[in-house]
């Protein structure tokens, strides 16, 4: 057994719904959340929801996988500034044309890997590109 | 004021070792050093529940050699080394331990590329980037790619770091890679997260290092002190290293003669570079008017995981005792510069010969 539900279910808002962390003291905003922070030190925080939107800085294709993950590999990676003004590396998944400087992108929810063809899956946070955001 | 020499220092080949555990390394390594019996023992090692399924890896070792007294790992991922230095100079500057036993080891030699990527991506926070499946590899390459933006240079840029690398690692009998290449070898190989190519990274592998560090009570063949011991932390960042900035601010009036740093990719070097002042987005243009790293670096010596920053330091003092065999520097004053894989945690030592 790879996938253990204790640590994904402790995950789940950051893997599933990318909550962040807002420090009632200094303003300070970062992701995954945490009970402190990291800028003042202060323990009151609280958690706020991003949009899960933003803009695709740069990207990379990576060649290199980690056991479990051979079938997405190889893979994108994108640098993303989020609306909210965070930086975040995540992968990005549904590329099917050229990918331009600044293209938007928006969360999916995306299966990252399994144990076995039939055993427990963990599931996470994909990024892919928005053609229209208005429509 | 207690002043933190090196009393000797000793290393193997960084190089895959099959039919030789953690232990035995650190055993090859401890018995070509000129030692005395030291007051504590501390072991700079990253990765060894994953590597060798070990814990308890500190008092092992230590009762492998014999010694019962004080002895803890010190486990800051690929900058173990460097916190590891900081702990054993403060023990010895505070008055109360007069030696230090440093060890730094690493078993990163037996195992499949795949499976080395599961064990350094644990330097990923947990909650996101771990989980996500991302290894280190493309934080690097999106660095390289930020900085060829920004400074309108293009891959040919960073082909200067390796070929230097091998160059000086050619002459290193502890350097893993030991040979040299040409520029068509860099340009032609394999892409691992583009543009990062494979000798834009460096190779991980095993080793086994120990420097005996003392108070000045201790009277050395060759004395070479330890001036200070600075340190930071930073999130990551694609343009710079604001740990290393930080870390360095202590030193920068310090002029030192030559410096071994952590270039774990060629994009790191040139980072790390630039936050001590050479001019950004040149660095890299300027290797032959600096005397770096010539061990090779971790691009040629090698990339023993934790034990990488003793590796630097033990070289350092065989650059200032005159014992090391590769290409010399010239000067009386170093500088380390030991940094996890991505320039987050940094640490600066400076030597000094007297």
């Amino acid at each position: 057994m790879k996938v253990f539900p204790a640590q994904i279910w402790r995950n789940k808002e950051s893997l599933y719904s990318l909550i962040a962390g807002k420090c009632n003291k200094c303003e300070n905003l970062f992701f995954p959340y945490r009970e402190v922070c990291n800028k003042c030190g202060s323990t009151s925080i609280s958690k706020v929801k991003l949009s899960g939107r933003g803009t695709l800085i740069s990207y990379t294709m990576s060649y290199q996988n980690r056991p479990g993950f051979e079938k997405t590999t190889p893979e994108y990676i994108g640098l993303i500034r989020l609306d909210e003004g965070i930086e975040i590396v995540a992968p990005l998944t549904d590329v099917t044309g050229e990918i331009k400087d600044n293209s938007r992108v928006e969360a999916v929810i995306r299966r990252l890997k399994a144990d076995s063809s039939n055993g427990l899956i963990e599931y996470g946070i994909k990024f892919r590109l928005v053609e229209d955001e208005n429509r | 004021m207690t002043e933190v020499l090196i009393y000797d220092a000793s290393m193997i080949k960084v190089d895959r070792y099959y039919d030789k555990n953690l232990v035995d390394l650190v055993a090859e390594s401890v018995s070509k050093l000129n030692s005395i019996k030291p007051d504590a023992i501390i072991l700079a090692n990253a990765y060894s529940e994953t590597t060798v399924n070990q814990v308890l890896l500190a008092s092992k070792i230590s009762n492998m050699l014999g010694f019962s007294g004080f002895t803890s790992r010190i486990e800051n991922g690929d900058a173990s080394g460097g916190a590891a230095i900081q702990t054993a100079y403060y023990m010895i500057k505070s008055g109360l331990v007069k030696s230090i036993l440093l060890i730094g080891v690493e078993k990163m030699g037996d195992f499949p590329t795949s499976y080395l990527n599961e064990i350094t991506a644990e330097n990923l926070d947990e909650k996101f980037g771990y989980r996500e499946g991302l290894t280190l590899q493309p934080f690097a390459a999106l660095q390289m790619k930020q900085y060829m933006k920004t400074y309108g240079v293009n891959y040919d840029y960073f082909t200067q770091w390796p070929l230097v690398m091998h160059k000086y690692g050619s002459e290193n009998p502890y350097a893993y890679l030991k040979f040299q290449v040409d520029k068509k070898t860099v340009e032609q190989s394999q892409i691992i997260s583009d543009p990062l190519r494979l000798f834009d990274t460096s190779p991980r592998a095993d080793g086994a290092t120990a420097v005996l560090l003392t108070s000045d009570e201790f009277k050395p063949e060759v004395k070479v002190k330890i001036e200070g011991v600075s340190s930071s932390i930073s999130e990551f960042s694609t343009l710079s290293m604001p740990a290393v900035k930080q870390a360095y601010s202590t030193f920068r009036e310090y002029k030192a003669d030559f410096m071994e740093i952590h270039d774990s990719y060629s994009i790191n070097a040139a980072l790390i570079l630039e936050e001590m002042g050479l001019e950004k987005g040149k660095s890299l243009n300027m290797l032959d008017s600096i005397q770096v790293n010539y061990s090779g670096g971790l691009k040629s010596r090698g990339y023993p995981g934790g034990a990488t920053g003793v590796y630097q330091l033990a070289e350092a003092f065989m650059q200032l005792a005159g014992t090391f065999p590769g290409k010399r520097a010239q000067g009386e004053k170093g500088l380390v510069i030991s940094t996890d894989d991505l320039g987050t945690s940094a640490y600066v030592i400076g030597l000094r010969r007297c």
